[in-house]
This record gives C-alpha cells, sequence and structure tokens, in this order.
C-alpha cells in the first residue's frame, strides 16, 4: 500500500469511526424514522390508497424512502461532521497533514456516503421481507444510488464548510433539503397533482433522483431514465469539483 | 531541486493579509539551522501563531516563500509537513476519539503503516504516561493529560522539525518541567525545536536562539545575551519588556525601588 492510499484509508477511517461511535443517534434514529414512514403511509394511508400506477402503495414509497434515507444520511453526516471538526478545531491535524485537498475531500464524501449507503440498505433488506419490493433495474438502480449518495455527500461538505455556527446546518436541512425531498414525489406520483403542482414539481431535481431510484426497484417512472442519469451525473461532478475548489483554496478552513 | 535543504526552516519576506485587511506578518525573515531550539517571542497578536499557521498550511501567506528543509511550503506542501510536527496554543483534539485513536489517526494521516503505528502509539502513550488512558475519549481527560496528548500526537510521525505553540501555557509546574526535560532530549537526538511562549524564563533556559516578533515584523534576533545587549539592558526580560515599551515594569526597577 503506497503512503497515499494509507494516508486517504485513514482520513476515510475517520470518518467511518465518527458515526459508529454515536450509531444509536447516526444509525438507529434514522433508521426508526424510516420504519415510521413505512408504518404510517404504508400501514394507514396504504390501506386506503391501495395502488398508485398498478403498484401496491407500499411498494410504491418504499424506493422514495430509501432515496430519502440515503440522501439525509449522506448529507447529515458530513455537514455535522466538518462542522465539528471546526468547532472542535480538530480538522488542523488533517489539514496540517500532507494529505491532498481530493483526499481530504474523498474521504469526508466517502464517509458520508458509507453512512447513507448502510441506512438504505438495512431499509431494503427490512423492505424486502415485509413486502414484495424487489430491484426491477439494477443497472440503473446501482448508478443511481452511487450518484444520489455521492450528490448528497458533497452538498453535506459544501454546508459543512460554510457553515459557521449549527444553526446553518440545520437551516440547510429543515428548510432547503427537507421541503424539497418531501416535495420530490416520495409519497406520491406526480402526474396526480393538479396544476401548477406537477409542473412545479418537475423543476424540483430531487423529483428525478426519487423516479430514477423508484425506476430501480419497480420499474415505474415518468422521466427519461438516461436523461436523468446523464444529468445527475454532471451535477454531482460539478459539486463535487466546486467543493474541491473550495478545499484546495482553503475556504472557511484555512485562514 | 530543494532550496537550502541543510535548513530546517527558512522563512523569507512572509507576508500575510487577512481578507478584513489586518497584516498580521509584514516581511518576516527567519532561518532556522538543523538542531536548533528556536524561541520566536512576542506580545498577543504580534504575529507569532499566523506564522506558524502559515509554515504548516493553516493559513495562506500573501506574500514570501517559506521552506522546510528545503520543500516548498506552498508548491511542494506534501514533503514539507511531513517533515513538521504541531503542538498547538489550544487544544484541538477530537472529542470522538480515544488517545490510542488520536495518535493512531494521526500517523495514518502522513503515512505510517499499520505495525509502525502500533509500536509508536505505545511508545508515545507510555512516554508521556498516557497507557491507563490509552482507550478513553479524550474529552475525559484532564487538562494537563491533553496537553501531554497533543504533544505525543505532535511527535507521532518522527518530525524533524517540532513546532511548540505555547506548549506550557495554563499547564502546572510539574508538567511544565516534564515538559521541558521531554523537548530538550528530542532536541539533543537532533530534532529541531520553535518555540512561542510567553514564558521568557522558559525560552531563556531552553532555547539557543530566540527573535521577537511584534507588529508582524521581526524586532531583533539572537542569542539571549545578543538581544540583552541589542537593548543595552541586563537580562531576556529586559530586552522583551524593552520591546514591548514597558521598561519600567523591570524588575530592577521593582526591586530598587522597593529597596529604596
Amino acid at each position: 500500500m503506497t503512503t497515499a492510499q494509507i494516508r486517504f484509508l485513514s482520513l476515510w477511517r475517520r470518518e467511518i469511526s465518527r458515526f459508529m461511535k454515536i450509531k444509536k443517534q447516526t444509525l438507529g434514529g434514522p433508521l426508526l424514522e424510516t420504519f415510521l414512514y413505512i408504518s404510517v403511509f404504508g400501514g394507514a394511508l396504504g390501506s386506503r390508497i391501495k395502488e398508485l400506477h398498478g403498484i401496491e402503495y407500499i411498494v410504491f414509497v418504499i424506493p422514495g424512502l430509501i432515496m430519502m434515507a440515503l440522501a439525509t444520511n449522506a448529507f447529515t453526516n458530513n455537514s455535522s461532521s466538518i462542522l465539528q471538526q471546526k468547532f472542535m478545531g480538530a480538522i488542523h491535524d488533517q489539514l496540517s497533514s500532507p494529505a491532498s485537498p481530493r483526499e481530504l475531500l474523498l474521504a469526508f464524501c466517502l464517509g458520508g456516503f458509507v453512512r447513507g449507503l448502510i441506512v438504505a440498505t438495512l431499509t431494503f433488506l427490512v423492505a424486502i421481507v415485509l413486502t414484495s419490493l424487489g430491484v426491477a433495474h439494477v443497472l440503473v438502480l446501482i448508478p443511481a444510488i452511487v450518484l444520489v449518495g455521492f450528490f448528497f455527500a458533497n452538498l453535506g461538505v459544501l454546508i459543512g464548510v460554510r457553515a459557521e455556527q449549527f444553526d446553518d446546518v440545520a437551516f440547510a436541512q429543515t428548510f432547503i433539503l427537507t421541503p424539497l425531498i418531501f416535495l420530490g414525489g416520495v409519497f406520491y406520483s406526480a402526474s396526480l397533482l393538479p396544476q401548477p403542482w406537477e409542473t412545479l414539481t418537475k423543476f424540483n431535481p430531487v423529483y428525478y433522483m426519487i423516479s430514477l431510484v423508484r425506476y430501480g426497484f419497480v420499474g415505474f417512472t415518468e422521466v427519461n431514465i438516461p436523461l436523468a442519469l446523464g444529468a445527475l451525473t454532471l451535477a454531482t461532478a460539478a459539486l463535487f469539483l466546486f467543493n474541491l475548489r473550495l478545499f484546495q483554496r482553503g475556504y472557511k478552513l484555512r485562514s | 531541486m530543494l532550496a537550502h535543504p541543510e535548513k530546517a526552516l527558512e522563512i523569507v519576506e512572509l507576508e500575510k493579509r487577512y481578507p478584513n485587511g489586518v497584516e498580521a506578518l509584514r516581511g518576516v525573515s527567519i532561518t532556522i539551522e538543523p538542531g536548533d531550539f528556536y524561541g520566536l517571542l512576542g506580545p498577543n497578536g504580534a504575529g507569532k501563531s499566523t506564522l506558524i499557521h502559515c509554515t504548516t498550511g493553516l493559513a495562506q501567506p500573501t506574500g514570501g516563500t517559506i521552506h522546510v528543509f528545503g520543500h516548498d511550503a506552498i508548491s511542494d506542501y506534501g514533503e514539507a509537513r511531513a517533515a513538521v510536527g504541531l503542538a498547538p496554543q489550544e487544544v484541538n483534539l477530537d472529542q470522538f476519539l480515544t488517545c490510542e485513536e488520536t495518535l493512531e489517526f494521526h500517523g495514518g494521516y502522513f503515512g505510517m503503516r499499520k505495525q509502525d503505528r502500533k509500536e509508536r502509539t505505545e511508545e508515545l502513550l507510555e512516554t508521556f504516561s498516557l497507557t491507563a488512558k490509552a482507550r478513553e475519549r479524550t474529552r475525559a481527560l484532564s487538562g494537563g493529560m491533553k496537553r501531554r496528548l497533543i504533544l505525543a500526537r505532535a511527535l507521532m510521525h518522527r518530525p524533524r522539525l517540532l513546532i511548540l505553540d505555547e506548549p506550557t501555557a495554563g499547564v502546572d509546574i510539574e508538567l511544565r518541567l516534564e515538559l521541558w526535560h521531554y523537548v530538550q532530549k528530542i532536541n539533543a537526538e537532533g530534532v529541531t525545536i520553535l518555540l512561542t511562549t510567553h514564558y521568557l524564563e522558559e525560552a531563556d533556559q531552553l532555547c539557543g536562539r530566540i527573535a521577537f516578533i511584534a507588529d508582524g515584523q521581526i524586532a531583533a534576533q539572537g542569542t539571549s545575551e545578543d538581544l540583552a545587549a541589542r537593548y543595552d539592558v541586563a537580562n531576556l526580560e529586559d530586552a522583551y519588556l524593552a520591546l514591548v515599551g514597558r521598561r519600567e515594569l523591570s524588575r530592577s526597577h521593582v526591586e530598587g525601588g522597593v529597596a529604596a
């Protein structure tokens, strides 16, 4: 193993170690939250709605919940981790090491991605036991999961770097991320909405992410899959490059 | 090609201007030879920590150059930083980590292999009397233990240049003397040391050469005796008081006054 590989793995292991030490909060809480959504929207609401586009309602909803778990955990992990380390000053230990800006950024991204993936995978495992959820298009599902995870991991990094207090992170999560996810079609199909809400939904980027993940699991979609995958790839790459520039400049990290 | 690899630290015309317009460093130049124990003294806000931050990559200089053992701290930062160990002024330990993990991860950031990290961690925990606390989270440590762990972390990757930014601020006399003995020992073993401190007797006793920094500029540098001669006073403390414009606080005046 090269020196650079040891360095990168150490940076990444530190990120994993942080959320594993507080797993009741970082893994248990999000899992409980997802199961509550499944119970309320699947059990209670599902008994009345039955089906959407010929798909059992609970099965229609779960891909959106998996995507939501992936996105919020990848985002929260990174925004919290970076801000906490800035507050403690502990990030100086990494910034004064020989690690390059790219190594630092990738390690943060991968840390948040792994946390999101763990919660999403556990949700999926429970869902396949309790419902008839399967995987319809694995070749769309895998890139969709990877791209969504990395997009929100990068978004978390961006907010964490910019944030100067915990309120800044909470604001981004409560007033931007959560409304975008909830209004992106986790619990419903955009085509069932009255105008102008149907059209407005299509301006929400999260709608396309949910549609990709839903297509991967249940095979239903209202969007152009190759176009959505392409746009998400570009958006994720652009966000990563933007973050990389911030790390290279030391924006709010180095004085 | 390395620029003056024979110099441990070579800072030339270093400038740092913050976005708010504050000029923290205004053309600072210092050279530290390998094996030196070099002191940097100055009042609060003089630019000591900024100079250290520029050297270790925590601040970005706006002018001048920094070379660590010949490696440019900006263009060849990987090699330059690998040679430096930093014990910062503030306690900046990650509260989620144990003492063992703090050292282990730090070694990893500097590319140390697993077996080497394990052995070095055990050695340093033993050296700094922290073995019993190895698996405790850093937030559970006393102030003195945190200070020892910070020094252990700075030494983890066996740096050739150790930077100590006010390492004994707020520690008890026993720990201060313990740290003095340890840094003298590693200096004798060949580690170059840059020390900032407000304790003049500490600088007087430990440092072979000392620089006074004030208002972002080096006001004078040399041995303790050189500095006393430069300000035409009897000792380092009086030279420092002359630097900050408070000669009236000199012990010789106070003692003289009392005697009179």
